[in-house]
């Protein structure tokens, strides 16, 4: 499923949502894969008999919201089972989860919520991702969250935190560079030095997307809602990202107000041509 | 002060998000030129804004009726008492129908309860598995003399709701349906709502054919279903009544 191997110039995929199933059907557009939330084709119905059949024409990539890897209480056994059987249905080529929780006391909070980056969420995270990654019999990508706040008692960066993850699990990440833009500005840190300090080798995908600016007691908070273009400063981080880790996978997110299909494929072919340029500049 | 502990600090960010102000929370985050709590703010304005737009997207005939301030109060309300309990957004909202029958600011408005029932019905139709209906094929295959004990079982997805108030016109209303006004006085339905291939829909069934699908759903054998629903409409043609089920694809076929 996740290919080890880099290829070595992928092609740039978009995520797919609902407003888009019919016209992607049709058109079968030309991008790397698309990417789905797992969350919404655990129920049956016609939305993912379409995805189903979306499946010879494209290579997928189901992304999973609601695994909560970074619960204290463990992981939902029947929500996991749930994951597993879409993941044996669609064969995706790629897996991925989120460094973050949602679930505490039997209630889904519906957020990715922050962990301290402590030993103790480490050892809960990494038993965590153990129980998903047996049971979907493939690695997991983790993706770096976006975040609003910090916590005191952190005592590792989360980089470090991502990279001692892939150690003790063997799970890959999933870079969202937006995230990490967002991240930076809110909770203060180098969003270079950050990309600089995750390793390499581990990158199977990373994530573009829009993000939004909005007050917070008279400062500035940067949300990531998914809602516009990628920023110039977000595309200037990825492009240090391919500098570093080399061409990888991408994903084009869109879920706030989401447009015409036309505009996540704009998107896409700049994120190829971005890439190529970079590995161009390297060769 | 010792940190909190994982399970501790995710139980307080819980009651946080959904209730009180937890002084511990805002105590552990870090705040600088953003206050600790300004920054929590987001998470909760994330987590009530996008549970009110999934619950929206399931009852949306209940968000067309009473626009969208009036919705997202009750809807605020639900999931402060009623957060999900799995990560499936179609699959939140079952007891959101009896939440809006103790809303009190729902009481001036009867016929809001029925209509989210029709929302949830819908909803369930629309995530059922795709299952091939009974036929009149299937009956003339069982012998003459078995039809009366057979036990026909309503397709997943199908749901039969009755109301007092026309909520297949508040619904046709709110869906750009060929619907200008409502009028509450106009009298109850029984709407009959099924699965269909890349949708649901309802059906209106009058009142024999609603007792007669009653009584199959309530697992009566055909004999005496047919009964039940000559006993609540004496006029009714049976074979009729039948055929209007069959052709709804209102039932579903033998297992193989």
């Amino acid at each position: 499923m996740v290919d080890a191997a880099p290829d070595s110039a992928p092609r740039a995929g978009i995520g797919l949502r609902a407003p888009h199933l019919d016209e992607v059907a049709e058109r079968a557009p030309s991008v790397g894969f698309l990417e789905i939330h797992a969350e919404n084709y655990l129920a049956d119905g016609p939305a993912l008999r379409r995805v189903e059949r979306l499946r010879a024409a494209h290579a997928m990539s189901v992304h999973g919201v609601g695994l909560s890897l970074g619960s204290a209480d463990g992981i939902d056994a029947h929500h996991l089972d749930r994951v597993a059987a879409l993941i044996a249905q669609l064969q995706p080529r790629f897996v991925s989860e989120h460094l973050a929780w949602s679930v505490v006391g039997g209630a889904y909070l519906n957020d990715l919520l922050p962990l301290p980056y402590t030993e103790e969420s480490l050892a809960v995270v990494a038993r965590n991702i153990d129980r998903v990654q047996t049971a979907l019999k493939c690695p997991v990508m983790i993706e770096n969250p976006s975040s609003y706040v910090a916590f005191a008692h952190t005592s590792m960066t989360e980089p470090a935190f991502l990279a001692a993850l892939v150690a003790r699990t063997g799970c890959r990440l999933l870079c969202d560079v937006n995230n990490i833009f967002v991240s930076a500005s809110n909770v203060g840190f180098d969003p270079v030095a950050y990309l600089d300090a995750l390793p390499a080798a581990a990158i199977g995908e990373i994530h573009l997307a829009g993000h939004a600016r909005n007050d917070a007691d008279g400062e500035t908070i940067l949300i990531d809602d998914h809602g516009s273009r990628v920023s110039d400063a977000v595309w200037s981080l990825y492009r240090h990202a391919i500098a570093r880790f080399g061409a990888r996978p991408t994903l084009v997110e869109w879920d706030t107000d989401v447009p015409a299909l036309e505009v996540l494929l704009d998107e896409a072919a700049r994120a190829d041509r971005e890439a190529a340029a970079m590995v161009g500049q390297a060769a | 002060m010792s940190a909190l502990s994982l399970a501790e600090l995710q139980q307080a960010f819980r009651t946080h998000l959904l209730g009180e102000e937890q002084a511990v929370l805002v105590a552990a985050a870090v705040g600088d030129r953003i206050p600790a709590a300004a920054r929590l703010r987001v998470y909760r304005h994330h987590v009530f804004a996008s549970l009110t737009s999934a619950l929206g997207a399931t009852f949306s005939t209940v968000r067309g009726a009473v626009g969208d301030d009036f919705f997202a109060a009750i809807a605020r309300a639900f999931i402060a008492q009623s957060p999900p309990v799995g990560p499936v957004l179609s699959e939140y909202g079952a007891d959101f129908a009896a939440f809006v029958t103790r809303w009190p600011a729902a009481a001036a408005l009867p016929y809001l309860a029925d209509v989210a029932r029709l929302d949830w019905a819908l909803n369930l139709a629309y995530t059922a598995p795709d299952t091939p209906g009974l036929t009149a094929e299937h009956l003339a295959a069982v012998p003459a003399d078995q039809l009366d004990g057979l036990t026909l079982k309503p397709r997943p997805g199908v749901a039969l709701l009755r109301s007092h108030y026309p909520i297949d016109r508040i619904w046709a209303l709110n869906h750009g349906g060929d619907v200008d006004t409502v009028d509450l006085d106009a009298g109850g339905v029984c709407l009959l709502v099924l699965p269909r291939t890349d949708d649901a829909a309802f059906a209106d069934l009058d009142a024999g054919a609603a007792a007669l699908m009653a009584a199959l759903e309530a697992g009566d054998p055909l004999g005496l279903a047919l009964e039940r629903a000559l006993a609540a409409a004496p006029d009714l043609d049976v074979g009729a009544a039948l055929g209007r089920l069959l052709a709804l694809g209102a039932l579903a076929a033998p297992a193989p």
